[in-house]
């Protein structure tokens, strides 16, 4: 507890200490009045560009009190700002060498190689599945039409964090639903908890802003916040999870509608889930 | 002598069961994942990760002190797990008997890595956690922390040293001793390659 309090304490600082040093580098600079001092200032700008370049404080006297407001790194020093590339190459990890690599680095009892290469296999099943779940969803739910962009599939490799598919339906006036689904998910036990223990009872006054439902014949739990809209979050078979989220939509029904239109069954066959 | 005989071949046992485990396990995936069985090639991928961490674990007890100090390690309490996951590998020997214990506990992706490592970065905070019952040392280059624990009802004076090595987490316990001798305790160990077999 007292790590965890002077840890907290400890960033705030940090950060604290951060936004001090960039306010005194401002005045410094706004002292330099001459030519002479101006030298100064110039000289101080290079000495601590490289800091104030990372800290995303602003030019002399721009930046203001908060001391944001930066313009990215051009300017006061002479780093040039970044104007192309072609970013990262995503490519899934190759299964079958990564197979080959583990059992050659376990004969040679190299164990952190052989991990590290399983690690990666894993990540590539898991890539997979995940691609095929999304494959598997429908173009268009209670006509709001999918975001092939903002499709996503998330693998730590650990086996832990395991694996998160996530796909955005959007229509008019800012519909949205979004699904998550998420295999070996820490949200899981949460649900599950939810959903056993009898000490969450509903209220029958006042405003009902979680209640439990059925999904397909799935048990699952409804949730509303007046800011982000309708939450449903349906645990499948021993260790997944589906999430789904609407924004913007009108009524519960609204909602359950959009979430029957997802193959639940489905999905549960293909995370191989009983 | 006889002894030591019965516990090498227990070992040899033990090492080849985990090595079939792994051919099998490895043949498995393989086997699956070109028949398109995702999550059958998956789960035999934990298995081999599960594996793996308690060959790696073994490794580890094997470059451990049989002594610490001059409390003896209790084999039979040797502890190894690997649950293919996030937290992983888990090592554990103890010393001694109950009157005096000791122990060494190696874990990867400790819960608490984050908050030492920030501890032993950031000098300022440092400073406020420091107090007289905390102290930070270096041991074999590596800053750790000690933190003493007085009993006052025996009198005796407990240490426990943290010494966090990337996401390798060593703790060493010690009852009723001094900061000369955790430390002599430490000194003895090999982090270095403990570190190089967990990651």
């Amino acid at each position: 507890m007292k790590i965890k309090h002077a840890s907290a304490l400890g960033v705030a600082l940090f950060l604290g200490t951060l936004t001090s040093q960039a306010q005194v580098l401002n005045r410094l600079k706004q002292r330099a009045g001459d030519r002479t001092e101006q030298k100064a200032g110039q000289e101080i700008d290079k000495l601590f560009g490289g800091k104030k370049n990372r800290d995303g404080t602003g030019q002399s006297g721009e930046g203001g009190a908060n001391g944001a407001g930066g313009n990215g790194g051009v300017g006061g020093n002479n780093n040039p700002s970044n104007n192309g590339g072609a970013g990262l190459i995503s490519t899934p990890p190759d299964v079958k060498q990564n197979l080959t690599d583990a059992e050659a680095a376990y004969k040679k009892s190299s164990y952190g190689e052989a991990r590290y290469a399983v690690q990666q296999a894993m990540l590539g099943v898991e890539l997979e599945i995940g691609n095929k779940i999304l494959k598997s969803l429908p173009e268009s739910v209670v006509g709001l039409n999918k975001d092939a962009g903002a499709d996503q599939v998330t693998s730590t490799g650990w086996g832990w964090a395991g694996l998160t598919i996530q796909r955005e339906y959007k229509g008019a006036k800012e519909k949205q639903l979004n699904v998550i689904v998420a295999n070996n998910s820490v949200m899981m036990a949460g649900v599950n908890a939810y959903l056993t223990s009898g000490g969450y009872a509903q209220q029958t006054s006042g405003d009902q802003n979680w209640k439990q439902t059925k999904v397909k014949g799935y048990r699952a739990i409804i949730e509303f916040n007046e800011g982000s809209g309708y939450k449903l979050s349906v645990p499948i078979g021993q260790s997944s999870i589906i999430v789904y989220e609407g924004i913007n939509f009108a009524t519960e029904p609204d909602m359950m509608k959009a979430a029957e239109a997802i193959d639940i069954d489905g999905i549960k066959k293909e995370l191989g889930e009983q | 002598m006889k002894k030591n005989t019965l516990l090498g071949l227990g070992i040899i046992a033990c090492m080849a069961v985990t090595a079939q485990d792994f051919d099998k396990n490895i043949a498995t995936a393989r086997s699956t994942y070109s028949s398109g069985n995702l999550q059958d090639s998956r789960f035999a991928m934990e298995q081999i990760l599960a594996d793996l961490d308690m060959a790696i674990g073994k490794e580890i007890l094997k470059l451990l002190p049989t002594k610490a100090g001059a409390l003896p390690m209790i084999e039979t309490e040797d502890n190894v797990s690997g649950t293919g996951s996030y937290v992983g590998l888990y090592v554990n020997r103890h010393y001694g008997a109950d009157t005096k214990r000791a122990s060494i506990e190696i874990m990867n992706n400790s819960p608490i890595i984050n908050s030492l490592t920030a501890i032993l970065s950031m000098p300022i905070l440092g400073g406020m956690m420091r107090d007289e019952n905390q102290k930070i040392v270096k041991i074999q280059g590596y800053k750790s922390i000690l933190n003493k624990q007085v009993n006052t009802e025996t009198g005796k004076t407990d240490y426990e040293l943290q010494i966090p090595m990337n996401n390798t987490l060593l703790t060493l316990n010690m009852d009723d001793t001094s900061e000369g001798d955790i430390t002599a305790v430490a000194n003895g160990i090999q982090l270095a390659k403990i570190v190089q077999i967990a990651q």
